[in-house]
């Protein structure tokens, strides 16, 4: 499938984040002239947290695993353009998996995990020519506040990630020159990744592009934080 | 109903004469053609008559210019009338003209595919059916079989109209019936370059298919080259498109696709050879070459078009458009890099056009060789895209040094060969 580059709004040491902001990075590429606003996406990342088990419960069967053993960093993700599909990552053992979407009516019935934080991307698609763009705001679930801003950019005809370095970074030297002349408060960052921890190839998969979302998650709370 | 029929043949073959052999099957519509068949094939007819016309008004236009320019002051006055009076009358001619292309689009005659593909010598290109035969218009074959003919006749048919176009329109291509000897008449007035000419061509003989494929194989290692029958290709471009639309993550499938139960070159099967109507070129991760020879089996390239690896479906063959904007912009250069090729030696063409396909490996590194610079936004094309343009004049110069001295050395390193993007392009063949 066509490489994808996530990238995510980092604003100025100061300046806060607003959807203000949102509107003028779509107003930005709505004026790179031939873009065509698409349609709609959304993308889900969940954060679990491990379900403490009651010990006396268990005390006749075997040993359960305690809430120190079970994994802490296990993400769960939605992808928009593969809706059937659920993605688990474990960050700290490099692991990431692709299942079913009925995998989660099975997390739900087995009761060993729980959602800690519901996170949403979504916003507006546009076609640039080959390039698809898709700019968009990551809120929590039933919240409002803003939590980042991203863009995923899109290259359809290739899709080796080798191969395609070079338009990549080509597009996103455009695209910063693009957006300076704006004069916005910040400078959206794509993280290199080495998709190769992770057991992962040269080919583009909607792993790299889970795997993309999970590191940016990560980007997004040391922002927040800080 | 057979009014109608009366109608269209006589329209028909009142314009015999004047009219292109795309015509050529209309005979057949003396038996009751279905109606709408009819009413398009006349809507046809009067747009061939109104573009003859149109044709004779550029003509007299240019007359009137010419005579407005070196005539005297009284006569002046004549030659701005006649201006006038062929600039409506061309009015009135287009206003016909898109009339009656409105009509055939409603008909379903004329349809989005028909008009996006592009016409880069200014000529209809023929259709190609599903099943590999080349005819001007699918639904005449349609028409053909209505008629009560056979599938021998069909065939037949298509074939016919078929090889009328290409003599009329690619004379300079070989006939199954010449032997090697006779670069005669044909090619004679493509020799620009004259003595010289007749020189190189006994020098290095025509190279067989699988001399040109096994050198190719040698010069680049990166891409990879596989031979097919015409109907086999179709299968396999049928392969691609349902590998394309699952997850493509499976290298093993990749294999069997790549592997030899297409005919693959080097092996011991002669007739293969002899069989041999489409050439895929592969570069992995980066583009699929389709090209395309007539007859099969011989070394007459007579289309070319590119493709993204992962595109699948049947669109993929050598005259048919890929749906990425960078690889349709190659392939419209291809085609006029084609015609020089082919214009220019025809005994080379093929390996020339192999050789200058394969420049394209680095299609998405190589910074253009004017601005310095990869990915560009078209302004007129409101689009992105990399060097889609590389030149092949130099390929020509730099083999026409080496045959001279050893006919078997190998010639200049694709990666000399300059990129340009289409705004940086310096000249415009």
């Amino acid at each position: 499938m066509p490489v994808k580059w996530l990238m995510h709004w980092q604003p100025n040491s100061g300046a806060t984040m607003s959807s203000q902001i949102l509107a003028e990075v779509c107003q930005c590429v709505e004026g790179f002239g031939g873009a065509a606003k698409d349609g709609r996406w959304r993308t889900t990342l969940t954060i679990y947290r491990p379900v403490a088990r009651d010990p006396s419960s268990t005390a006749s069967s075997a040993p359960a695993p305690t809430p120190g053993d079970l994994p802490r960093d296990f993400l769960g993700l939605t992808l928009h353009d593969r809706p059937g599909a659920y993605f688990f990552i474990l960050r700290h053992h490099r692991l990431i998996l692709q299942a079913d979407a009925n995998v989660q009516s099975l997390m739900d019935k087995l009761q060993s995990y729980k959602a800690r934080v519901v996170l949403h991307f979504e916003g507006f698609q546009y076609q640039l020519g080959d390039f698809q763009l898709r700019v968009g705001k990551c809120v929590q679930s039933h919240a409002d506040t803003l939590r980042g801003i991203m863009m995923e950019v899109e290259y359809l005809p290739l899709c080796s990630i080798d191969k395609s370095r070079q338009i990549m970074e080509d597009f996103v030297d455009i695209w910063q020159d693009a957006v300076i002349k704006k004069s916005l408060p910040g400078h959206f960052i794509n993280v290199e990744l080495n998709f190769a921890d992770y057991g992962l190839q040269d080919q583009y998969t909607p792993q790299h592009t889970a795997l993309q979302y999970a590191t940016c998650i990560v980007q997004l709370m040391a922002t927040v934080r800080s | 109903m057979m009014p109608q029929a009366q109608q269209t043949t006589s329209a028909v073959g009142a314009l015999a004469a004047s009219q292109d052999p795309l015509e050529s099957a209309g005979d057949a519509t003396a038996e009751a053609p279905p109606k709408q068949v009819a009413l398009a094939m006349e809507r046809l007819t009067r747009a061939a008559r109104v573009i003859a016309d149109i044709r004779l008004g550029a003509d007299r236009v240019l007359e009137a210019l010419f005579m407005a320019a070196d005539t005297r002051d009284q006569s002046s006055n004549k030659a701005i009338e006649f201006i006038i009076k062929e600039e409506t009358s061309m009015r009135q001619h287009f206003q016909d003209l898109r009339a009656l292309g409105r009509q055939l689009e409603d008909s379903g005659v004329l349809n989005g595919s028909l008009k996006s593909r592009g016409n880069s010598w200014g000529l209809h290109m023929p259709l190609v059916c599903p099943d590999g035969a080349v005819v001007a218009y699918a639904w005449k074959r349609q028409l053909a079989g209505q008629a009560g003919a056979s599938a021998v006749d069909r065939t037949r048919l298509a074939l016919k109209a078929f090889t009328d176009q290409k003599r009329r329109f690619f004379p300079h291509l070989d006939d199954e019936v010449s032997s090697d000897g006779e670069i005669g008449t044909a090619k004679k007035r493509l020799n620009s370059q004259g003595l010289i000419m007749s020189q190189r061509e006994e020098l290095t003989e025509k190279k067989s298919l699988s001399d040109i494929l096994k050198d190719l194989e040698h010069e680049f290692p990166n891409a990879r080259i596989f031979t097919y029958q015409r109907l086999d290709w179709l299968k396999r471009a049928s392969l691609l498109s349902s590998s394309a639309i699952e997850n493509s993550a499976d290298p093993l499938k990749e294999q069997i696709l790549n592997h030899p139960s297409n005919t693959r070159f080097g092996s011991v099967n002669v007739a293969a050879a002899d069989q041999a109507a489409v050439i895929e070129l592969l570069v992995p991760s980066v583009f699929r070459a389709v090209v395309s020879l007539h007859p099969a089996g011989s070394t007459n390239p007579d289309a070319v078009s590119f493709f993204a690896t992962d595109e699948g479906g049947n669109h993929i063959h050598a005259r048919g458009l890929s749906v990425h904007h960078v690889f349709r912009h190659v392939t419209e250069h291809a085609d006029k890099a084609l015609q020089y090729f082919v214009c220019v030696d025809n005994n080379l063409s093929l390996s020339l056009l192999l050789r200058w396909i394969c420049s394209h490996q680095t299609l998405f590194s190589k910074t253009c060789s004017k601005c310095g610079r990869l990915l560009v936004m078209d302004k007129s094309l409101a689009l992105l895209l990399p060097p889609v343009h590389r030149a092949y004049q130099e390929t020509m110069s730099t083999i026409s040094s080496q045959t001279e001295s050893t006919p078997a050395t190998k010639a200049v390193h694709p990666d000399h060969i300059s990129a340009y993007h289409i705004g940086c392009s310096a000249d415009d063949c």
